[in-house]
């Protein structure tokens, strides 16, 4: 049984060293690679009355874990600017944005409206599914394929993706295993 | 023997040398690094003061006893006087796994009343060997995955 939760929820966390227990920043923005299904990094807020737009990124390889109530790194230089964070961490995320994208099955159907991403809670921040806004109506959650074909309109998936539509983050937690299983991925 | 935080806070300092009344404890700093207890503050405020562990003679059910008047000294640097604020006190504070979920917060801490080595932490009603504390600040204090439930 997997704990997940939604980038929308990781937002806010405060950003917490392991080895000070010193709060560095809070979540800004979750930037994400959508072909490649994984965190690139977090942007991130300055902490208290200072609050702020926060110059340094946090690269994802230096993420620790994400938790329910903290994201934790090792400590201050987990930190960097975005120059000299590793791929496009320091750039604007529009351009590669999944949300809003239409999820259609290889088989042409559409399951839904991309509206946020769902990582692994403990992690360093594996994106394991998305959140969509039903065709149907109403919200639901599917796993995510290892590989995806991505346009910033449509997000092609595959057919069995349809049977795997869970209506809440716990049904998500329990199916990401057994789908891909089935789809052969370990 | 093993010693808690919150019962030794409020027993009263003497002096080894002239049986003289210094204060009471207010507080005890934590090495977080090493583990153990650097030093016992005495009194608040502008008179507080701090005896390094090496100093006491005896940390004894009764009384604390430090080998003389000299051993009290103010606050070295900022670290030591933040501690005397109350700081960097771990009771209280807030309880973070080192994978990010909050465990609850320290109730009390027990140590080893020869040596300072801390032993447990009390976070609810569970008993955290020390050794799983990776570290401690202004935010949390940080405990190692072992603690987490699984």
């Amino acid at each position: 049984m997997k704990l997940l939760m939604t980038a929308s929820q990781i937002r806010g966390l405060p950003v917490v060293t392991v080895r000070g227990g010193e709060d560095l920043a809070e979540v800004r923005d979750v930037i994400y690679d959508p072909e490649a299904g994984r965190l690139v990094g977090l942007t991130l807020n300055k902490r208290g009355f200072l609050a702020g737009r926060c110059r340094e990124v946090l690269p994802a390889e230096a993420i620790h874990a994400v938790g329910q109530h903290a994201v934790m790194v090792l400590d201050e230089s987990s930190l960097v600017a975005p120059e000299d964070a590793p791929g496009d961490v320091g750039r604007p995320a529009t351009e590669r944005n999944v949300l809003g994208n239409d999820v259609l099955t290889e088989g042409g159907t559409s399951l839904g409206k991309v509206t946020d991403l769902v990582l692994l809670v403990g992690s360093s921040g594996e994106v394991v599914g998305y959140q969509i806004d039903k065709a149907g109506g109403g919200l639901g959650y599917i796993p995510l394929p290892a590989q995806v074909s991505v346009s910033g309109v449509a997000l092609v998936v595959p057919n069995l993706t349809g049977d795997f539509v869970q209506d809440d983050l716990v049904g998500l937690g329990a199916a990401v295993d057994e789908f891909r299983a089935r789809l052969g991925l370990k | 023997m093993s010693e808690s935080f919150l019962r030794s806070t409020g027993r009263k300092v003497i002096s080894r040398a002239s049986a003289k009344e210094l204060g009471a404890v207010n507080t005890l700093l934590v090495d977080v690094e090493q583990r153990r207890i650097a030093a016992v503050v005495i009194g608040r405020g502008k008179n507080a003061h701090l005896v390094e562990w090496a100093q006491i003679s005896g940390f004894g059910p009764d009384a604390v006893m430090v080998v003389d008047e000299g051993a009290l000294r103010p606050p070295a640097d900022d670290r030591e006087a933040a501690a005397i604020e109350g700081r960097l006190e771990l009771v209280g504070k807030r309880v973070l796994s080192e994978r990010g979920n909050e465990l609850g917060q320290i109730g009390d801490l027990t140590f080893d009343a020869h040596t300072g080595a801390l032993e447990d932490l009390l976070i609810g009603d569970l008993h955290v060997p020390a050794g799983s504390l990776l570290g401690s600040g202004s935010y949390a204090a940080v405990l190692d995955k072992s603690q987490e439930p699984s």
